[in-house]
């Protein structure tokens, strides 16, 4: 199975019971083969404009903005990872219920999250720099082996080299000398340390580059390997938190100036500053409800997040971009309507309808999340009530469409009294789920079985908004939207119910921040907060029980992400069930089976830091209960930073030197309670810890590096402009893919060169290619360290394409151009490859044809074309031709005497052709084969393909004609015998095309029709008939045949027809362009993975142009072109000729008008046919198809 | 399990008519990105067709027209076959009988199952085949029937593939018993209303709304 799919399996499952969105899942179902499924209950895909694409978008990233972390006893069975705020993860996939499978950059750690507590990360300036450590991560972990040492891998770090270089570009950093740098500790800091790591990085590859190439034992590679990406995951990191500083520092400061310039009339177009900024932004701050005052502050506490994050954006141009990201983050969110509210008109029935019906969906969302929870009937409570609320406002909107309605709409009202129905089950549902206030305890949880009715409760409250959304929709179709008043009070918790689903984040005390944009704040939400107890969680006895319940899932399916996760893992999951330790990491290292490479990470790579961060758990689970309370902003004496230190290069760093934010720290030295640690227990969350590795920002070994270093490690390059696959570049733009060319660090493989000269024609004019490489030439002198060897092999390129690649019909036009460039840039940089290029131009000029021979350079030749070793002085095989045959051909030249080709051997008949052939088929130029060239029906450059199709029809006509010129079915058969016999020659000299002519013409009807013929056929010529017929077998698409030719050394003249297929296929069956996701939307790049395709069959072709190493008889041959040309001269018609002549000398023994024969006789000729020649019976249909049905 | 029915088809037609983009459209999977034609499986394609699951293997000429010996020996092999012509070549479709001919001459069976096949529908405005005039020809083929199809935007690819199935299928069942005109003529009518109503579904697309 694909590995892909273990990834989703409760999808099947959400068919059945999810019915209203089955049409999504149908919809995204392509996707899934590649992507995770989608997050829950995301039904904003229809809010977006239909100019964009309406699927949802899967984030490769995550960012924590509430502290996670489960009790140590929660779900012991479960690889749950804990999360610190503003911790950055890469997620691998998430499931629908909500929890993503993810690594924690800061650690490298493995699990599952929850993606509530997360919002996208998707700033515009990281971009690149995330998106090549998904590569990073795909290729080192992504199932690819371990090619790791050939040169994608080089491209790779490059890429992370291009991503760390735009993040400083748009944040005006990339020198050191950068007014903002300068001026800037933090950023100073920050940018420093995300180079130091860049350049740790850079070392660690090319040490590994060293290894790779010689003998290393695997435990070494792998050891490197996980180092890499650790290291890479760290680079990341640091950009994160570099933008966080940039973003508070700058971007901020930079947006309130904007802001203040801004005229009061824009300020009224646009929503105020603190929604804008954030992705889920709140519909309005007068609007606030006490009741909902926890999630208020939870959207408070995500704004300043989000503020912080989404400041570059909305710095710099292009400003869209921004809203692009906030749309984006939908996927991953329960609901965020406002955003897409914000852009339309809010008070269109059916942007409420969908805002009203997420808003119920996420309510009903933590209704199922309860059942995973467990948590206090006070919560349910406050869950009920805003279930009831979203739910009334769902149906306020419902009503007003059915007002609206013209005829009578049946269909909502009814949808509308199920809703009804649902939900007053609901809420009984909730009610008994309560306990008396007289119980013994105070806090109650309610037992697995009344949590079971809830969710099923909830289960059915999902569907029926589902059903009622649909009708309302359909009905809104029909009678056109309508605007609705004002919002009222009831239809606000769009934003709030995101958060509702959240476990513990509602319990989480926030402390009143002095933000900048208190103001927005009314100042009951902070009183709210204050009045809010941190109730601790209670952790029921029979945990093991809940799971995290998807909405369709029923209660005999596995209803828990980690259940299925675990039986992914099949019954030999050493897991889990039976590790009931509280340290994560140990119960990660148990599940290998399911995700072995993490894991390998995690236990031999790093043995150290597991250990460490094991016992760090431990004592962080100990200390639950007496968690001290850290006014401090210095972190450098706890535990969490000495873990991040231990985890980098063991270089204690000075904490205290730290400078995020001072907002952030004020905030933090008010805060009621304050801890840091990455242990804090779950019920004590305020978190406004930084974002941050630990701590531990500027422990840099390379204290100081000069400049030449930074330049170099920041080479300009285009490497993020590729699109890799198991290592090999699928695609990339022209400048990405020339700078793979002319890489200075590895040499490109021979594959890729040679698909260059050969096919760059068709995704660039040769001026183009040009171009670019003058190009790379000159930016490439950014680079001190690379410059040298870099232009070398600009250089070099231009030498090899004028050498042996240069075609004169298209490639002249850019000689001039070519000639330029080496007369000054070149020149100027290095004056003898310049003198060398201008000789070699001119000489280019001078000669019509390739200034060294093509077929000598051609990568076929240089590849793998290993002819069998034949000393150059072993004679000749001599040629089996008697004085009498000598005779023959000598009578026949002088005009007298008819020979045929019974008076010649077959094997020497064998030979000559395959001669003739082998010299047409070594002449095929490899730019014949491109571009269906060969087909074109007029001025076709291919003459040799096209003279190889002749000489095939030629000949298969001429053995036609060599039967059907006799009389008597002895004689024919004996012509018949020749030919099989000349046929199974050709096999032994391995010439499948003649062998594929004679076969062909043999089977052919007007060939195999002659039953007295094949009466008189012996049974061994029939025998090898047949086995001959098996070899050139079309079918299965020629397996026999290619199965052949796999190994088959050299001399060898293959078919070239299935060649010809073959890129014919290749040529229309691939898109010529890929698109590549940019931080500009798609950018459609060069599909080069069609032209390596493309590359490869020619290549494999040019691997037989070897000639074969045979005498020639030029009288015989003279005598065999003569009958060729003789069989063609019979016309196109030729098979229609051949055809009426074997009708002639065994006419059918039904009358000729085939168009009024009965059905009956023909199958009657046929039956005897069939008893006849039993080695033709496959060609009746019938007999056929049983035949195959019997394989099958 | 019930065994697999295997049949084969054949694609046939003049150069540069667009049919390995109708066989690559078909064989492949939306969501792959590459096309490697190279390998065993590069046309085998699993369909269901009325409740049962056959696999075609395609074979497709693409590429040797050329090598006119050779179509002989594709035509043995199949048991129904696509005529594929474009609707902005008169020429195109004036090579169909040739090949027709040849077809029955080999199978020896006048019923042969032929779908007709007129490729490249986006080009409309290109267009040099008036429809009537591949009706036409389908009516002197015994109703054949006749689609047209863009393998570019993927219309009616896999109806065309479907019918003949259907077609090879039908003869299966029936042996060599003949196949009554009547037959083809109600079915060829029943395909005609589903291409309209498939038209109509196209068309309703457009921003489609999902939940």
């Amino acid at each position: 199975m694909d590995p892909m799919k273990r990834h989703i399996a409760p999808l099947k499952i959400e068919k059945g019971n999810f019915n209203f969105h089955t049409d999504r899942y149908h919809h995204a179902q392509h996707h899934l083969e590649m992507s995770p499924p989608l997050t829950p209950y995301n039904s904003k895909d229809n809010n977006m404009e239909p100019t964009e694409t309406p699927r949802a978008v899967f984030h490769n990233y995550l960012r924590a903005f509430y502290p996670y972390h489960p009790s140590g006893n929660l779900s012991p069975s479960t690889v749950t990872l804990p999360l610190d705020q503003g911790d950055v993860i890469l997620v691998h996939s998430v499931h629908t219920n909500g929890w993503a499978d993810g690594t924690l950059l800061d650690t490298g750690a493995r699990g599952w999250l929850p993606t509530n507590y997360c919002e996208a990360y998707d700033q515009q300036p990281m971009r690149p720099l995330l998106k090549a450590l998904t590569d990073f991560w795909d290729i080192i972990r992504g199932g690819c082996g371990f090619p790791l040492n050939n040169a994608g891998n080089q491209d790779l770090v490059r890429g992370l080299i291009a991503g760390v270089r735009y993040l400083l570009q748009k944040s005006e950093c990339l020198t050191r000398d950068c007014m903002l740098v300068t001026g800037h500790d933090g950023l100073r800091r920050n940018r420093k340390a995300l180079l130091a790591d860049l350049s740790s990085l850079v070392r660690t590859t090319k040490k590994f580059q060293e290894v790779g190439t010689g003998a290393a034992m695997q435990d070494d590679i792998d050891y490197m390997v996980d180092e890499m990406l650790l290291k890479a995951f760290r680079i990341v990191t640091r950009g994160v938190r570099f933008l966080d500083v940039w973003n508070e520092d700058v971007g901020l400061s930079r947006t309130i100036a904007e802001l203040e310039q801004q005229s009061a009339q824009h300020q009224q177009d646009q929503v105020p500053l603190g929604t804008e900024t954030c992705p889920i932004a709140e519909p309005a701050p007068s609007e606030a409800d006490t009741e909902r005052n926890e999630s208020r502050l939870l959207n408070r506490s995500r704004l300043d997040m989000s503020r912080a994050s989404t400041r570059l954006d909305d710095a710099l141009p292009p400003r869209p971009v921004s809203v692009t990201t906030k749309r984006i983050s939908i996927s991953h969110r329960v609901s965020c309507s406002a955003p897409a509210a914000a852009v339309r008109n809010p008070n269109l029935a059916s942007e409420r309808l969908n805002a009203a019906y997420d808003a119920f969906l996420g309510v009903l969302g933590s209704f199922i999340g309860l059942h995973l929870h467990s948590r206090s009937s006070t919560e349910l409570v406050v869950t009920t009530e805003q279930a009831v609320r979203s739910c009334r406002a769902l149906l306020t909107v419902v009503e007003a469409t059915c007002e609206h309605d013209p005829q009578g709409s049946g269909l909502l009202e009814h949808a509308r009294d199920t809703m009804y129905e649902r939900l007053s089950e609901l809420v009984y549902a909730a009610r008994d789920a309560f306990r008396p206030a007289h119980s013994p305890d105070d806090e109650l949880v309610f037992l697995p079985d009344e949590g079971k009715r809830l969710v099923d409760a909830a289960t059915d409250c999902v569907r029926a908004a589902g059903n009622c959304l649909a009708k309302a929709r359909l009905m809104l179709e029909q009678c056109g939207d309508f605007e609705l008043e004002a919002m009222p009070q009831d239809v606000a918790p769009v934003a709030p119910v995101a958060a509702s689903p959240l476990p513990d984040a509602n319990k989480t005390p926030k402390s009143p921040k002095t933000s900048t944009f208190a103001g927005d704040q009314p100042p009951r939400s902070q009183e709210a907060s204050l009045r809010l107890p941190p109730p601790p969680i209670q952790i029921p006895k029979t945990n093991n029980r809940y799971s995290p319940p998807t909405p369709g899932l029923t209660e005999d399916n596995t209803p828990s992400s980690f259940q299925s996760f675990q039986s992914r893992g099949g019954a030999g999951t050493p897991v889990t069930a039976n590790t009931d330790q509280s340290s994560f990491p140990s119960t990660f290292c148990t599940d290998q089976s399911s995700f072995p490479s993490t894991i390998n990470t995690d236990m031999s790579s790093f043995p150290s830091t597991t250990n460490l961060c094991t016992s760090l758990d431990k004592l962080s689970f100990s200390s639950h209960d007496t968690q001290p309370i850290e006014a401090t902003p210095h972190r450098d004496s706890q535990p969490k930073s000495e873990f991040g230190e231990s985890f980098g290069r063991g270089v204690t760093s000075n904490g205290s030197s730290f400078t995020f934010n001072s907002r952030l720290r004020d905030s933090e030295m008010s805060g009621v309670s304050q801890t840091s640690t990455r242990a804090t227990s779950p019920d004590i969350g305020n978190h406004y810890q930084v974002p941050s590795l630990k701590g531990s920002i500027s422990h840099s070994t390379l204290a100081e590096e000069n400049e030449e270093t930074e330049a170099n490690i920041l080479e300009k390059t285009y490497a993020h402009e590729l699109i890799f696959k198991d290592g090999a570049v699928m695609g990339g733009s022209l400048r990405a893919l020339v700078e793979k060319l002319t890489a200075h660090q590895s040499t490109p493989d021979a594959l890729f060169v040679s698909t260059f000269y050969l096919t760059f024609r068709l995704f660039a004019t040769p001026l183009d290619f040009a171009e670019t490489l003058v190009d790379r030439f000159n930016y490439i002198g950014d680079t001190p360290h690379a410059a040298g060897p870099v232009r070398l092999r600009v250089y070099n390129v231009f030498k090899g394409w004028l050498e042996s690649h240069w075609r004169h019909d298209c490639d002249n036009n850019t000689l001039e151009y070519i000639v330029h460039f080496a007369n000054t840039t070149l020149m100027y940089n290095l004056p003898s490859a310049g003198r060398r290029l201008a000789e070699l131009a001119e000489k280019v000029s001078m000669v019509h044809g390739p200034v060294v021979p093509r077929l000598v350079s051609s990568m076929g030749k240089t590849n793998t074309a290993t002819a069998q070793y034949v000393h150059p002085d072993t004679p000749l095989p001599p040629p089996i031709l008697g004085k009498k045959e000598i005779n023959l051909l000598k009578q026949w030249k002088n005009g007298d005497g008819t020979i045929t080709i019974l008076d010649f051997d077959p094997m020497e008949l064998a030979r000559q052709f395959t001669i003739k052939e082998s010299r047409i088929f070594c002449t095929i130029l490899p730019e014949e084969l491109l571009a269906t060239e060969w087909m074109k029906k007029s001025g076709s450059l291919a003459v040799n393909v096209r003279a190889m199709s002749t000489l095939s029809t030629d000949l298969a006509h001429l053995v036609a004609d060599s039967i059907l010129q006799l009389e008597e079915p002895k004689k024919r058969a004996a012509i018949i015998k020749h030919w099989v016999k000349i046929a199974n020659k050709c096999l032994e000299l391995s010439n499948y095309d003649s062998l594929m002519a004679i076969i062909c013409s043999l089977n052919s009807s007007m060939i195999s029709r002659l039953k007295r013929t094949w009466e008189v056929v012996s049974q061994k010529t029939k025998t090898i008939l047949e086995f001959l017929r098996g070899i050139v077998d079309v079918s299965r698409n020629y397996a026999v045949l290619r199965q052949r030719l796999q190994n088959h050394v050299p001399p060898c003249l293959p078919f070239v027809g299935t060649y010809l297929t073959d890129l014919t296929f290749v040529d229309h069956g691939n898109q010529p362009l890929r698109n590549l996701p940019t931080d500009e939307g798609e950018m459609a790049v060069i599909n080069f993975d069609k032209h390596v395709k493309t590359a490869k069959i020619i290549s494999e072709l040019q691997r037989f142009q070897i000639p074969y190493r045979l005498a020639e008889v030029p009288e015989l041959q003279a005598w065999m072109q003569n009958e060729l040309i003789r069989v063609r001269s019979s016309g196109e018609k030729g098979a229609q000729t051949f055809y009426r002549r074997s009708l002639v000398l065994e006419p059918r023994e039904a009358p000729q008008q085939r168009n009024i024969q009965p059905e009956s006789s023909s199958s009657s000729i046929l039956e005897n046919a069939k008893d006849k020649f039993d080695f033709l019976s496959w060609t009746h249909p019938s007999s056929k198809a049983k035949s195959v049905a019997t394989n099958g | 399990m019930r065994p697999q029915r295997e049949y084969h088809i054949v694609v046939l037609g003049a150069g540069g008519v667009g049919k390995s983009c109708l066989t690559a459209q078909f064989v492949q999977n939306v969501w792959i990105e590459s096309y490697d034609p190279t390998i065993e499986d590069s046309y085998r394609k699993q369909i269901e067709v009325d409740g049962r699951q056959c696999i075609l293997e395609i074979l497709d000429t693409a590429g040797t027209e050329q090598f006119t010996a050779m179509r002989e020996l594709y035509m043995k092999q199949g048991q129904g076959f696509l005529l594929v012509f474009s609707i902005t070549s008169m020429s195109s479709l004036n090579e169909l009988s040739e090949l027709r001919e040849q077809i029955i001459r080999i199978k020896e069976d006048e019923k042969v199952p032929i779908v007709i096949v007129g490729n490249k529908s986006d080009l409309e405005e290109d267009r040099a085949v008036p429809r009537a005039r591949a009706f036409a020809l389908s009516q002197t083929w015994g109703n054949a029937p006749y689609y047209e199809t863009s393998a570019r935007r993927r219309a009616n690819v896999n109806e065309v593939f479907i019918d003949l199935c259907r077609q090879i299928i039908r003869k299966d069942l029936q042996g060599n018993s003949k196949s009554s005109d009547s037959d083809r003529k109600r079915d060829n009518a029943n395909r005609q209303d589903r291409r309209k109503e498939k038209k109509r579904q196209t068309r309703r697309k457009g921003p489609c709304v999902i939940l």
